[in-house]
Protein backbone atom coordinates (compact mmCIF):
# COMPACT_ATOMS: atom_id res chain seq x y z
CA UNK A 1 0.00 0.00 0.00
CA UNK A 2 1.34 3.73 -0.70
CA UNK A 3 1.43 5.10 3.15
CA UNK A 4 3.55 1.97 3.93
CA UNK A 5 6.04 2.75 0.93
CA UNK A 6 6.23 6.16 2.33
CA UNK A 7 6.99 5.33 5.67
CA UNK A 8 9.82 2.69 4.50
CA UNK A 9 11.44 5.00 1.50
CA UNK A 10 13.12 7.76 3.55
CA UNK A 11 14.65 6.06 6.49
CA UNK A 12 18.12 8.53 6.04
CA UNK A 13 18.25 12.44 6.24
CA UNK A 14 20.05 13.39 2.84
CA UNK A 15 23.54 14.97 3.27
CA UNK A 16 21.92 18.12 2.05
CA UNK A 17 19.44 18.23 4.58
CA UNK A 18 21.96 17.40 7.94
CA UNK A 19 24.11 20.47 6.38
CA UNK A 20 21.95 22.44 6.27
CA UNK A 21 20.52 21.90 9.67
CA UNK A 22 24.11 21.34 11.21
CA UNK A 23 24.88 24.93 9.59
CA UNK A 24 21.57 27.43 11.33
CA UNK A 25 21.17 27.95 14.41
CA UNK A 26 18.80 26.36 15.64
CA UNK A 27 15.56 27.73 17.60
CA UNK A 28 15.13 26.90 21.02
CA UNK A 29 11.51 25.35 20.83
CA UNK A 30 10.97 25.66 24.72
CA UNK A 31 11.28 29.64 24.43
CA UNK A 32 10.27 30.22 21.21
CA UNK A 33 6.21 31.26 20.41
CA UNK A 34 4.96 28.11 18.84
CA UNK A 35 2.51 30.46 16.51
CA UNK A 36 5.50 32.90 15.65
CA UNK A 37 7.24 29.24 14.76
CA UNK A 38 4.30 27.45 12.68
CA UNK A 39 4.25 31.23 11.04
CA UNK A 40 8.25 30.62 9.52
CA UNK A 41 7.11 26.70 8.95
CA UNK A 42 4.44 28.73 6.09
CA UNK A 43 7.27 30.28 4.67
CA UNK A 44 9.30 27.23 3.60
CA UNK A 45 11.51 27.80 7.12
CA UNK A 46 13.30 24.10 7.58
CA UNK A 47 14.61 24.83 10.79
CA UNK A 48 11.42 26.09 12.24
CA UNK A 49 9.76 23.33 11.75
CA UNK A 50 11.79 21.03 13.13
CA UNK A 51 11.60 23.27 16.09
CA UNK A 52 7.80 22.83 15.95
CA UNK A 53 8.13 19.25 15.63
CA UNK A 54 10.44 19.16 19.12
CA UNK A 55 7.83 20.84 20.77
CA UNK A 56 4.99 18.70 19.85
CA UNK A 57 6.66 15.94 18.34
CA UNK A 58 5.53 13.48 21.30
CA UNK A 59 2.34 15.07 21.91
CA UNK A 60 1.46 14.19 18.54
CA UNK A 61 2.86 10.95 18.67
CA UNK A 62 1.89 10.13 22.48
CA UNK A 63 -1.84 11.08 21.05
CA UNK A 64 -1.86 8.46 17.99
CA UNK A 65 -0.27 5.89 20.22
CA UNK A 66 -2.86 6.31 22.13
CA UNK A 67 -6.10 6.17 19.34
CA UNK A 68 -4.69 4.12 17.51
CA UNK A 69 -2.41 1.54 19.85
CA UNK A 70 -0.48 0.10 16.91
CA UNK A 71 2.83 1.36 17.23
CA UNK A 72 4.10 1.34 13.49
CA UNK A 73 0.50 2.58 12.01
CA UNK A 74 0.57 5.54 15.19
CA UNK A 75 4.15 6.83 13.60
CA UNK A 76 2.67 6.67 10.06
CA UNK A 77 -0.22 8.78 11.28
CA UNK A 78 2.15 11.25 13.05
CA UNK A 79 4.13 11.64 9.82
CA UNK A 80 1.00 12.38 7.80
CA UNK A 81 0.06 14.91 10.32
CA UNK A 82 2.87 16.87 10.44
CA UNK A 83 3.72 16.31 6.81
CA UNK A 84 0.04 18.61 7.02
CA UNK A 85 1.64 21.28 9.41
CA UNK A 86 4.14 21.44 6.71
CA UNK A 87 1.91 21.83 3.71
CA UNK A 88 -0.54 23.96 5.02
CA UNK A 89 1.28 25.76 7.61
CA UNK A 90 0.59 28.91 5.96
CA UNK A 91 -3.63 28.34 6.59
CA UNK A 92 -2.73 28.51 10.63
CA UNK A 93 -4.69 31.51 12.29
CA UNK A 94 -3.90 32.08 15.43
CA UNK A 95 -6.78 34.72 16.32
CA UNK A 96 -8.91 31.25 16.12
CA UNK A 97 -6.70 29.38 18.94
CA UNK A 98 -3.10 28.00 19.73
CA UNK A 99 -0.80 26.61 17.28
CA UNK A 100 -0.55 23.29 20.14
CA UNK A 101 -4.27 23.56 19.54
CA UNK A 102 -4.56 23.81 15.89
CA UNK A 103 -2.24 20.40 15.87
CA UNK A 104 -3.08 18.29 17.86
CA UNK A 105 -6.45 18.82 16.71
CA UNK A 106 -5.39 17.71 13.04
CA UNK A 107 -3.57 14.95 14.80
CA UNK A 108 -6.97 13.98 17.09
CA UNK A 109 -8.84 13.98 13.57
CA UNK A 110 -6.41 12.06 12.05
CA UNK A 111 -5.75 9.32 13.81
CA UNK A 112 -9.76 8.36 14.13
CA UNK A 113 -10.06 8.41 10.51
CA UNK A 114 -7.29 6.15 10.45
CA UNK A 115 -8.74 3.93 13.18
CA UNK A 116 -12.00 4.02 11.85
CA UNK A 117 -10.60 3.16 8.10
CA UNK A 118 -8.95 0.19 9.80
CA UNK A 119 -11.64 -0.73 11.58
CA UNK A 120 -13.99 -1.16 8.65
CA UNK A 121 -11.20 -2.82 6.22
CA UNK A 122 -11.02 -5.58 9.26
CA UNK A 123 -14.87 -5.74 9.59
CA UNK A 124 -14.77 -6.45 5.31
CA UNK A 125 -12.58 -9.08 5.81
CA UNK A 126 -13.90 -10.68 8.14
CA UNK A 127 -16.97 -10.32 6.08
CA UNK A 128 -15.93 -11.78 2.58
CA UNK A 129 -12.82 -13.79 3.78
CA UNK A 130 -13.81 -16.73 5.83
CA UNK A 131 -10.78 -18.70 5.87
CA UNK A 132 -9.72 -16.11 8.39
CA UNK A 133 -11.92 -16.67 10.68
CA UNK A 134 -12.58 -14.55 14.20
CA UNK A 135 -9.59 -12.49 15.41
CA UNK A 136 -9.28 -14.00 18.97
CA UNK A 137 -6.33 -12.00 19.92
CA UNK A 138 -7.84 -8.95 19.64
CA UNK A 139 -8.93 -8.40 23.45
CA UNK A 140 -11.36 -5.52 23.53
CA UNK A 141 -9.67 -4.17 26.71
CA UNK A 142 -11.68 -2.40 29.33
CA UNK A 143 -11.53 1.73 29.81
CA UNK A 144 -9.05 2.46 31.69
CA UNK A 145 -7.28 5.92 32.74
CA UNK A 146 -3.45 5.82 32.76
CA UNK A 147 -2.46 9.48 31.92
CA UNK A 148 0.01 11.39 32.62
CA UNK A 149 -1.19 14.54 33.52
CA UNK A 150 -2.32 14.69 36.65
CA UNK A 151 -4.80 17.55 36.42
CA UNK A 152 -6.39 15.83 33.33
CA UNK A 153 -6.66 12.65 35.31
CA UNK A 154 -8.20 13.98 38.22
CA UNK A 155 -10.66 15.94 36.08
CA UNK A 156 -12.01 12.81 34.66
CA UNK A 157 -12.16 11.30 37.30
CA UNK A 158 -14.87 14.02 38.88
CA UNK A 159 -16.97 12.90 36.08
CA UNK A 160 -20.07 10.88 36.41
CA UNK A 161 -19.24 7.07 35.01
CA UNK A 162 -21.44 7.43 32.63
CA UNK A 163 -19.91 10.62 31.03
CA UNK A 164 -16.30 9.83 31.66
CA UNK A 165 -16.90 6.37 29.30
CA UNK A 166 -18.75 8.52 26.51
CA UNK A 167 -15.83 10.79 26.93
CA UNK A 168 -13.22 8.12 26.50
CA UNK A 169 -14.00 6.09 24.26
CA UNK A 170 -15.17 8.87 21.67
CA UNK A 171 -11.77 10.45 22.25
CA UNK A 172 -9.54 8.16 22.67
CA UNK A 173 -10.68 5.71 20.84
CA UNK A 174 -12.40 7.24 17.96
CA UNK A 175 -16.03 6.08 18.65
CA UNK A 176 -18.54 7.77 16.86
CA UNK A 177 -21.20 8.89 19.27
CA UNK A 178 -23.88 6.41 18.01
CA UNK A 179 -21.03 3.86 18.59
CA UNK A 180 -20.63 4.58 22.10
CA UNK A 181 -24.02 4.54 22.29
CA UNK A 182 -24.28 0.97 21.50
CA UNK A 183 -21.36 0.02 23.42
CA UNK A 184 -22.96 1.59 26.68
CA UNK A 185 -26.06 0.41 25.90
CA UNK A 186 -27.36 3.63 25.94
CA UNK A 187 -29.59 5.93 23.31
CA UNK A 188 -27.70 8.19 21.36
CA UNK A 189 -29.41 11.90 22.49
CA UNK A 190 -28.42 10.37 26.12
CA UNK A 191 -24.99 9.71 24.61
CA UNK A 192 -25.12 13.55 23.20
CA UNK A 193 -25.68 14.94 26.52
CA UNK A 194 -23.67 13.36 28.74
CA UNK A 195 -20.66 14.03 26.14
CA UNK A 196 -21.94 17.45 26.84
CA UNK A 197 -22.24 17.49 30.23
CA UNK A 198 -18.63 15.72 30.43
CA UNK A 199 -16.79 18.50 28.55
CA UNK A 200 -18.44 21.36 30.56
CA UNK A 201 -17.36 20.02 33.33
CA UNK A 202 -13.65 19.00 32.35
CA UNK A 203 -13.82 22.76 30.48
CA UNK A 204 -14.61 24.04 34.40
CA UNK A 205 -12.66 21.63 36.31
CA UNK A 206 -9.34 22.35 33.99
CA UNK A 207 -9.87 26.17 33.68
CA UNK A 208 -9.91 26.36 30.00
CA UNK A 209 -11.67 29.50 29.50
CA UNK A 210 -15.27 29.62 28.59
CA UNK B 1 -32.79 20.79 9.63
CA UNK B 2 -34.27 18.10 11.34
CA UNK B 3 -32.07 17.24 14.29
CA UNK B 4 -30.70 19.74 16.56
CA UNK B 5 -27.34 20.74 15.28
CA UNK B 6 -26.44 22.21 18.47
CA UNK B 7 -26.79 18.92 20.04
CA UNK B 8 -23.56 17.79 17.87
CA UNK B 9 -21.26 20.66 19.12
CA UNK B 10 -19.99 18.02 22.15
CA UNK B 11 -19.35 14.81 19.45
CA UNK B 12 -17.85 17.05 17.37
CA UNK B 13 -15.39 18.71 19.53
CA UNK B 14 -14.40 14.76 20.37
CA UNK B 15 -14.26 13.84 16.94
CA UNK B 16 -17.10 11.55 17.31
CA UNK B 17 -19.15 12.42 14.15
CA UNK B 18 -19.12 10.67 10.95
CA UNK B 19 -18.05 12.16 7.91
CA UNK B 20 -21.14 13.54 6.77
CA UNK B 21 -22.22 14.64 10.50
CA UNK B 22 -19.36 16.44 10.46
CA UNK B 23 -19.99 18.41 7.36
CA UNK B 24 -23.02 19.06 8.20
CA UNK B 25 -22.54 20.30 11.50
CA UNK B 26 -19.54 22.49 9.72
CA UNK B 27 -21.79 24.26 7.46
CA UNK B 28 -23.70 25.15 10.65
CA UNK B 29 -21.33 26.43 12.19
CA UNK B 30 -20.12 29.21 9.85
CA UNK B 31 -23.46 30.81 10.59
CA UNK B 32 -23.72 30.31 14.37
CA UNK B 33 -21.77 33.16 16.26
CA UNK B 34 -22.74 31.42 19.54
CA UNK B 35 -21.49 28.18 18.71
CA UNK B 36 -18.15 29.16 17.93
CA UNK B 37 -17.88 30.90 21.06
CA UNK B 38 -18.93 27.92 22.99
CA UNK B 39 -17.11 25.42 20.24
CA UNK B 40 -13.63 27.10 21.34
CA UNK B 41 -13.67 26.08 25.07
CA UNK B 42 -14.83 22.61 23.96
CA UNK B 43 -11.64 22.27 21.41
CA UNK B 44 -9.33 23.61 23.65
CA UNK B 45 -10.55 21.06 26.40
CA UNK B 46 -9.99 18.29 23.78
CA UNK B 47 -6.76 19.57 23.65
CA UNK B 48 -6.13 18.79 26.71
CA UNK B 49 -7.30 15.62 27.01
CA UNK B 50 -5.10 15.06 23.75
CA UNK B 51 -1.76 16.22 25.72
CA UNK B 52 -1.90 14.49 28.22
CA UNK B 53 -0.96 10.98 26.94
CA UNK B 54 2.15 12.16 25.25
CA UNK B 55 4.77 9.71 24.10
CA UNK B 56 8.17 9.89 22.96
CA UNK B 57 8.54 9.33 18.62
CA UNK B 58 11.09 7.11 17.44
CA UNK B 59 13.83 9.29 16.50
CA UNK B 60 13.92 7.91 13.32
CA UNK B 61 10.53 9.51 12.38
CA UNK B 62 12.54 13.21 13.28
CA UNK B 63 14.85 12.42 10.65
CA UNK B 64 12.45 10.95 8.07
CA UNK B 65 9.83 14.29 8.10
CA UNK B 66 13.38 16.63 8.00
CA UNK B 67 14.32 14.67 5.10
CA UNK B 68 10.92 14.81 3.12
CA UNK B 69 9.90 18.13 3.73
CA UNK B 70 12.58 18.99 1.66
CA UNK B 71 10.57 17.33 -1.17
CA UNK B 72 7.31 18.36 -0.06
CA UNK B 73 5.42 21.61 -1.46
CA UNK B 74 3.49 23.75 0.60
CA UNK B 75 0.38 25.43 0.49
CA UNK B 76 0.39 29.41 -0.48
CA UNK B 77 -0.48 31.93 2.12
CA UNK B 78 -3.08 33.50 3.32
CA UNK B 79 -4.96 35.38 0.41
CA UNK B 80 -4.86 32.56 -1.53
CA UNK B 81 -6.05 29.88 1.24
CA UNK B 82 -8.58 32.34 2.53
CA UNK B 83 -10.31 32.35 -0.28
CA UNK B 84 -10.46 29.14 -1.22
CA UNK B 85 -12.21 28.60 2.48
CA UNK B 86 -14.59 30.75 1.64
CA UNK B 87 -15.76 28.87 -1.47
CA UNK B 88 -15.54 25.59 0.20
CA UNK B 89 -17.78 26.87 2.85
CA UNK B 90 -20.66 28.53 0.43
CA UNK B 91 -20.24 25.15 -1.23
CA UNK B 92 -21.04 23.18 1.54
CA UNK B 93 -24.22 23.20 2.55
CA UNK B 94 -25.45 22.30 -1.07
CA UNK B 95 -23.16 19.32 -0.92
CA UNK B 96 -24.56 18.08 1.96
CA UNK B 97 -27.93 18.40 0.93
CA UNK B 98 -26.91 16.26 -1.93
CA UNK B 99 -25.25 13.96 0.13
CA UNK B 100 -28.79 13.30 2.05
CA UNK B 101 -30.53 12.23 -0.95
CA UNK B 102 -27.80 9.21 -0.95
CA UNK B 103 -29.60 5.95 0.44
CA UNK B 104 -26.94 3.87 2.28
CA UNK B 105 -24.11 6.81 1.82
CA UNK B 106 -22.32 5.80 4.99
CA UNK B 107 -18.68 7.89 5.74
CA UNK B 108 -16.64 5.69 7.66
CA UNK B 109 -13.53 7.75 7.73
CA UNK B 110 -10.66 7.64 5.87
CA UNK B 111 -9.24 7.05 2.30
CA UNK B 112 -6.52 5.45 0.36
CA UNK B 113 -5.17 7.12 -2.31
CA UNK B 114 -3.69 5.09 -4.74
CA UNK B 115 -0.60 6.32 -6.38
CA UNK B 116 2.92 4.79 -6.01
CA UNK B 117 4.24 8.37 -5.91
CA UNK B 118 3.49 9.97 -2.56
CA UNK B 119 4.24 14.10 -3.08
CA UNK B 120 1.74 13.58 -6.48
CA UNK B 121 -0.52 12.27 -4.36
CA UNK B 122 -0.21 15.30 -2.06
CA UNK B 123 -0.44 17.61 -5.23
CA UNK B 124 -3.57 15.51 -6.38
CA UNK B 125 -5.27 16.18 -2.68
CA UNK B 126 -4.88 19.98 -3.39
CA UNK B 127 -6.58 19.65 -6.95
CA UNK B 128 -9.50 17.68 -5.39
CA UNK B 129 -10.13 19.55 -2.61
CA UNK B 130 -10.31 22.19 -5.56
CA UNK B 131 -12.80 20.77 -7.48
CA UNK B 132 -14.67 19.82 -4.46
CA UNK B 133 -14.66 23.57 -3.06
CA UNK B 134 -15.58 25.14 -6.81
CA UNK B 135 -18.84 26.77 -7.67
CA UNK B 136 -19.81 25.36 -9.95
CA UNK B 137 -19.54 21.43 -8.61
CA UNK B 138 -22.41 19.27 -9.79
CA UNK B 139 -22.43 16.05 -7.48
CA UNK B 140 -23.97 12.77 -8.25
CA UNK B 141 -23.53 9.01 -6.51
CA UNK B 142 -23.97 5.25 -7.26
CA UNK B 143 -24.74 3.44 -3.82
CA UNK B 144 -24.63 -0.09 -3.62
CA UNK B 145 -26.98 -1.98 -1.68
CA UNK B 146 -24.33 -4.15 0.01
CA UNK B 147 -23.29 -1.23 1.25
CA UNK B 148 -20.49 1.01 -0.63
CA UNK B 149 -20.88 4.53 -2.28
CA UNK B 150 -18.90 6.17 -5.67
CA UNK B 151 -19.55 9.85 -5.56
CA UNK B 152 -18.28 11.61 -8.22
CA UNK B 153 -18.26 16.02 -7.91
CA UNK B 154 -17.66 17.17 -11.37
CA UNK B 155 -16.66 20.93 -12.06
CA UNK B 156 -16.90 22.40 -15.34
CA UNK B 157 -14.92 25.73 -14.51
CA UNK B 158 -11.55 23.28 -13.54
CA UNK B 159 -12.14 20.80 -16.27
CA UNK B 160 -11.99 17.82 -13.73
CA UNK B 161 -14.14 15.97 -11.73
CA UNK B 162 -13.07 14.05 -8.49
CA UNK B 163 -14.60 10.39 -7.44
CA UNK B 164 -14.63 8.89 -4.25
CA UNK B 165 -15.51 4.84 -3.94
CA UNK B 166 -15.90 4.61 0.27
CA UNK B 167 -16.75 1.17 1.58
CA UNK B 168 -17.01 -0.83 -1.48
CA UNK B 169 -17.39 -4.59 -0.78
CA UNK B 170 -14.73 -6.75 -1.79
CA UNK B 171 -14.42 -7.16 -5.65
CA UNK B 172 -12.83 -10.50 -4.41
CA UNK B 173 -9.36 -12.01 -4.13
CA UNK B 174 -6.96 -10.67 -7.07
CA UNK B 175 -9.35 -8.24 -8.00
CA UNK B 176 -9.81 -4.83 -8.12
CA UNK B 177 -12.44 -2.07 -8.95
CA UNK B 178 -10.75 0.31 -11.95
CA UNK B 179 -12.16 3.57 -13.35
CA UNK B 180 -12.72 4.11 -16.37
CA UNK B 181 -13.59 7.75 -18.48
CA UNK B 182 -15.22 7.02 -21.00
CA UNK B 183 -15.90 9.36 -24.43
CA UNK B 184 -16.45 8.98 -27.91
CA UNK B 185 -12.95 7.24 -28.41
CA UNK B 186 -14.11 4.93 -26.19
CA UNK B 187 -12.89 4.05 -22.24
CA UNK B 188 -9.58 5.26 -20.53
CA UNK B 189 -8.26 4.13 -17.39
CA UNK B 190 -8.22 6.31 -14.59
CA UNK B 191 -6.60 4.17 -11.69
CA UNK B 192 -7.52 1.25 -9.64
CA UNK B 193 -8.91 1.07 -5.90
CA UNK B 194 -10.00 -1.81 -3.57
CA UNK B 195 -12.52 -0.58 -1.07
CA UNK B 196 -11.63 3.10 -0.68
CA UNK B 197 -10.24 5.64 -3.10
CA UNK B 198 -9.95 9.30 -3.94
CA UNK B 199 -9.10 10.02 -7.71
CA UNK B 200 -9.41 13.27 -10.12
CA UNK B 201 -9.65 13.02 -13.50
CA UNK B 202 -8.59 16.09 -15.47
CA UNK B 203 -9.78 17.13 -18.82
CA UNK B 204 -13.18 15.85 -18.62
CA UNK B 205 -15.02 18.74 -21.36
CA UNK B 206 -15.55 15.83 -23.97
CA UNK B 207 -16.37 12.93 -21.39
CA UNK B 208 -19.69 10.78 -21.78
CA UNK B 209 -19.46 9.28 -18.84
CA UNK B 210 -17.65 7.29 -16.09
CA UNK B 211 -17.54 3.71 -15.66
CA UNK B 212 -16.21 1.01 -12.54
CA UNK B 213 -15.68 -2.31 -13.53
CA UNK B 214 -14.22 -5.33 -11.54
CA UNK B 215 -10.72 -6.19 -13.14
CA UNK B 216 -7.98 -8.51 -12.33
CA UNK B 217 -5.19 -6.86 -10.02
CA UNK B 218 -3.43 -4.42 -11.76
CA UNK B 219 -5.92 -3.18 -13.87
CA UNK B 220 -6.87 -4.20 -17.33
CA UNK B 221 -5.89 -1.90 -20.78
CA UNK B 222 -9.42 -2.41 -21.47
CA UNK B 223 -12.79 -3.16 -19.77
CA UNK B 224 -13.00 -7.05 -19.19
CA UNK B 225 -16.32 -6.77 -17.59
CA UNK B 226 -19.79 -5.41 -17.29
CA UNK B 227 -19.50 -2.24 -15.04
CA UNK B 228 -20.56 -2.38 -11.56
CA UNK B 229 -21.71 2.04 -11.88
CA UNK B 230 -21.83 3.66 -14.67
CA UNK B 231 -22.22 7.49 -13.69
CA UNK B 232 -22.79 10.38 -16.52
CA UNK B 233 -20.28 13.15 -16.56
Amino acid sequence: MARRKLLGKENTVSPSAQLRLADAPAYASDTADLGDLLTLVGRGDERAFAAVYDALGSSVYGLARRVIRDPSRAEEVAQEVFIQVWQSAARFDASRGSAKSWVLTLAHRRAVDAVRHDQAATNRENKYDWSNGPDFDEVEETVTISLEHEQVKRCLEGLTELQREAVNLAYYKGYTYAEVATALGANTATVKTRMRDGIVRLRDCMGVEA
Amino acid sequence: MSIDLHSLMAPYALDALERDERTRFEAHLDQCVDCQAELAGFMATAVRLGDAVSHTPPPALRDRLLSEITQTSQERPVVTALAQRRSLRRTLPRLAMAAAFLVGAVGVGGYVVEHENASEARNDKVAISQVIGADDVATSAKSFTAGGTVRMYASPSADAAVIIAHDMPSPGKGKVYQVWMIDKSGPTSQGTFVDDGEMIMKGVAGADRVAVTVEPQGGSKQPTSAPVATIPV
